[in-house]
């Protein structure tokens, strides 16, 4: 097994730890437990970063790669998202101090890493000609920035519905007094979108940028174009109906929620329907 | 009529018909992208197909009706910013009562009922006189960013008001003109622009469609590949554009880095074999000969001779059992041959170069019979590539460019702008003077709390405070 590797199971263990821990603290008023999510996750990303650095280093030996980030593969591009789920989580954790939001957000992070561990090929290879661009370096990692964002922001609505859930039932367990309130979700949710909408779209429009210098035309409505678009104008539909509509809790949530599967489709399913980025597929 | 296109309802509607137009073009196959696969659709599916065809979904993104749509989202945009003009309150609106409130505070009549529907507010009492105080207020804002805006000073009292990244309200107004910009730069193209594919061989030329007096001369194409494998790692042109006879400019492209004379700029779009070679090298027992397309050479030692006509780069068999390839890329390379004796020639032979111990046998239909272990095998083949190049002129791109940095701006004042309101008054309190404060941001309600008490806080530091600072939250905040 490559050091690399290692690594990044080193990482992954400690995230399914941390995961584990952060579900405990539901159930539990045991401020150890947040405690040791926190540290269980800093060293995870620890390994993550290690993991990262060696397999940059390992990419930059073949000539034609060196100062690309090596988000070219499956592998890399979910090992890149879930490093961003857990810096975007450590951000909200760092202004919320909520504790409580682990279990609902860093399963995300930990199935990024499973995924890439389980699944993926770490196998690096030297990149198409199409791809030896200083654009790799900033248009897909501002994406996936963004799609790390929007996951924490589900994170978020999955705590909204189960706090809405508990409100509404007749017997509310602990979990109702863990939670925050619905108005405190409501307004994370709003504010991690907020934060990501524009990512998202700068991130778009730089793509359209590379594409014109790469192949001519700015939009070409490639199946991965089209489906990023159609995920802003979830989320543009969102912003709207919450400021003009005053949309709020549950159904808001959903309409966001919407959005982060758009989400997941264009990060893994319209891979098998682009034609110019088969490249995540191994097929480009 | 207006106001239903202007109606939020209308709006929602529409985006979310755009949304399921886009998604379904990327799951029916479109004529632009795989043709193949429209025509296996069509072979399939022939009622379906005629249905598509009637409603262009074959061609989604092309038809009257989509671009119908778009356009009606870039009036809608301008009709709905049009009628909200003046600048719209951004994110969150200021508490309905701003005018009249203004006008009472201005007259310095109810300026406590002018400071009860803020929703904070915070009051101290200072050393200051009242000039002074006036004066250090507007100072301390003015250090911390704050600009003054309304103001009004009089014997009984001053009161002003303080506001700080008010740029915020315009972000809505410069997204949505980002948004139409960048529609206009599209249709620009639409209408102005073109783009053409041109397959150069090395050493050749060709005539564009658009600019039928241009002529592409790839005089030199160069391909490497990573090391044991055929997969390029990097492929030029040494391209050469020449207007009857006369050169217009020459450079060697890249892909990500094109020719642009004018405008039209020429990409390095892609590469490929067709079926023409320099040479194929055959060996045959101890002997190896190496053939010039199309040139019968005798075979040392034998009564033999060789031709070899055609080659194709990536070999399959095709559906009816006939030679075929499957790219145009030099995966698995393939070249006819025949012997001939005399007047006798024999049947057409195919000869793999990856796989030496298979070769086909071409028979008059053209059909493959595959035979083992030929005794002569195909060492190389030295290709003739062509370059393809794609000729792309998009007058509307800096429209687009444009459009994409009001975005960017109007995205920034948006959502990473927030605007904070200080209605700020002044009273002569004996020889001192009351200060009372309310304030008002589209922060987030814990946020500006905290933000609001520290400003307060330092204000009062710097004013020789003579009290207590009182904060209170007055309503809930937006």
């Amino acid at each position: 097994m490559t050091i690399q590797m290692v690594l990044i199971k080193l990482a992954l263990a400690f995230y399914v730890g941390a995961t584990a821990l952060a579900v405990a603290f539901l159930f539990s008023r045991e401020e150890k437990l947040s405690l040791w999510m926190l540290r269980l996750l800093g060293i995870g990303v620890l390994f993550h970063l290690g993991s990262f650095g060696v397999r940059q280093y390992l990419f930059w030996q073949i000539p034609e790669n060196r100062w690309f980030f090596s988000i070219n593969s499956f592998f890399g591009a979910l090992s890149y998202l879930a490093l961003a789920v857990t810096a975007t989580f450590f951000i909200v954790e760092r202004e919320h101090r909520l504790g409580i939001l682990g279990a609902f957000v860093l399963p995300w992070a930990t199935i990024g890493v499973g995924s890439a561990v389980i699944f993926a090929d770490p196998k690096l290879e030297g990149l198409v000609p199409a791809l030896q661009s200083y654009w790799i370096n900033i248009h897909p990692i501002v994406l996936m920035t963004a799609y790390a964002m929007f996951a924490n922001a589900f994170g978020v609505g999955v705590a909204l519905l189960v706090q809405e859930h508990q409100i509404k039932s007749r017997k509310p367990t602990e979990l109702c007094y863990r939670l925050p309130s619905i108005e405190e979700l409501d307004t994370l949710n709003y504010k991690i979108i907020v934060a990501a909408f524009p990512v998202l779209t700068v991130g778009i429009i730089m793509g359209g940028i590379w594409a014109y210098n790469a192949w001519g035309r700015f939009w070409g409505w490639d199946a991965k174009e089209t489906w990023a678009l159609i995920t802003a104008l979830i989320y543009a539909g969102y912003l709207h109906m919450r400021f003009v509509k005053g949309l709020r809790g549950r159904k808001a949530v959903y309409v966001s929620m919407l959005g982060f599967a758009s989400v997941v489709f264009t990060f893994l399913g319209v891979n098998y329907l682009s034609q110019l980025h088969g490249y995540l597929s191994g097929r480009g | 009529m207006t106001k239903v296109f202007r109606s939020v309802r209308f709006n929602i509607f529409l985006g979310a018909v755009i949304t399921l137009a886009s998604a379904m073009g990327t799951l029916i196959p479109q004529i632009t992208e795989t043709p193949e696969k429209v025509a296996q659709f069509q072979g399939v599916h022939p009622h379906w197909s005629r249905l598509f065809g009637f409603f262009n979904l074959f061609d989604v993104y092309h038809s009257y009706w989509f671009m119908g749509l778009l356009a009606l989202m870039a009036v809608d945009i301008i009709l709905c910013k049009l009628w909200s003009l003046p600048p719209d309150q951004g994110l969150v609106s200021l508490p309905p009562e701003e005018t009249r409130e203004l006008e009472a505070e201005r007259h310095l009549a109810q300026k406590d009922a002018a400071l009860k529907l803020k929703p904070y507010r915070a009051d101290f009492k200072s050393a200051f006189p009242y000039n002074k105080a006036v004066e250090q207020a507007k100072k301390g804002l003015d250090q911390r960013g704050y600009a003054i805006q309304e103001d009004f000073f009089a014997q009984a009292g001053a009161a002003f008001v303080a506001t700080r990244h008010r740029a915020q309200r315009w972000g809505s107004y410069l997204a949505h003109i980002a948004l139409v910009t960048i529609l206009l730069g599209a249709l620009i193209r639409a209408v102005f622009g073109f783009v053409e594919m041109v397959p150069v061989i090395e050493g050749g030329s060709r005539a564009m469609q658009n600019k039928p007096d241009w002529n592409l001369f790839v005089d030199k194409f160069d391909i490497k590949y990573y090391p044991g494998t055929r997969d390029p790692s990097s492929y030029a042109s040494a391209l050469r554009v020449e207007s009857r006879g006369k050169l217009l400019a020459q450079k060697t492209i890249h892909v990500n880095d094109p020719l642009d004379i004018g405008g039209v700029r020429f990409y390095q779009a892609s590469w490929g074999a067709g079926g023409m070679f320099r040479s194929a090298t055959l060996k045959f027992g101890d002997s190896v000969i190496r053939l010039p397309q199309r040139v019968l050479k005798k075979i040392p030692g034998t009564p033999l001779s060789v031709e070899a006509d055609v080659m194709l780069p990536d070999f399959t068999v095709d559906q009816d059992g006939q030679a075929d390839t499957g790219s145009l890329e030099l995966k698995d390379p393939a070249v006819r041959v025949f012997f001939q004796m005399g007047p006798h020639k024999t049947r057409p032979i195919w000869l793999l170069q990856k796989f030496p111990n298979i070769s086909f046998v071409e028979n008059d239909d053209g059909i493959l019979e595959h035979i083992l272990r030929p005794p002569f095998r195909l060492v190389d083949v030295d290709p003739v590539l062509f370059s393809g190049i794609q000729v792309a002129y998009d007058p509307g791109f800096k429209i687009v460019l444009a459009g994409a940095i009001l975005w960017l701006a109007g995205m920034i004042m948006l959502f990473y702008l927030h605007r904070r309101r200080l209605w700020v008054l002044v009273e002569p309190d004996g020889r001192a003077s009351r200060v009372c404060v309310g304030g008002w941001s589209s922060r987030g309600p814990r946020e500006f709390e905290a933000e609001f008490a520290a400003l307060m806080g330092e204000l009062r530091g710097g004013m020789e405070p003579r009290s207590d600072l009182l904060i209170s939250r007055q309503v809930p905040a937006p």
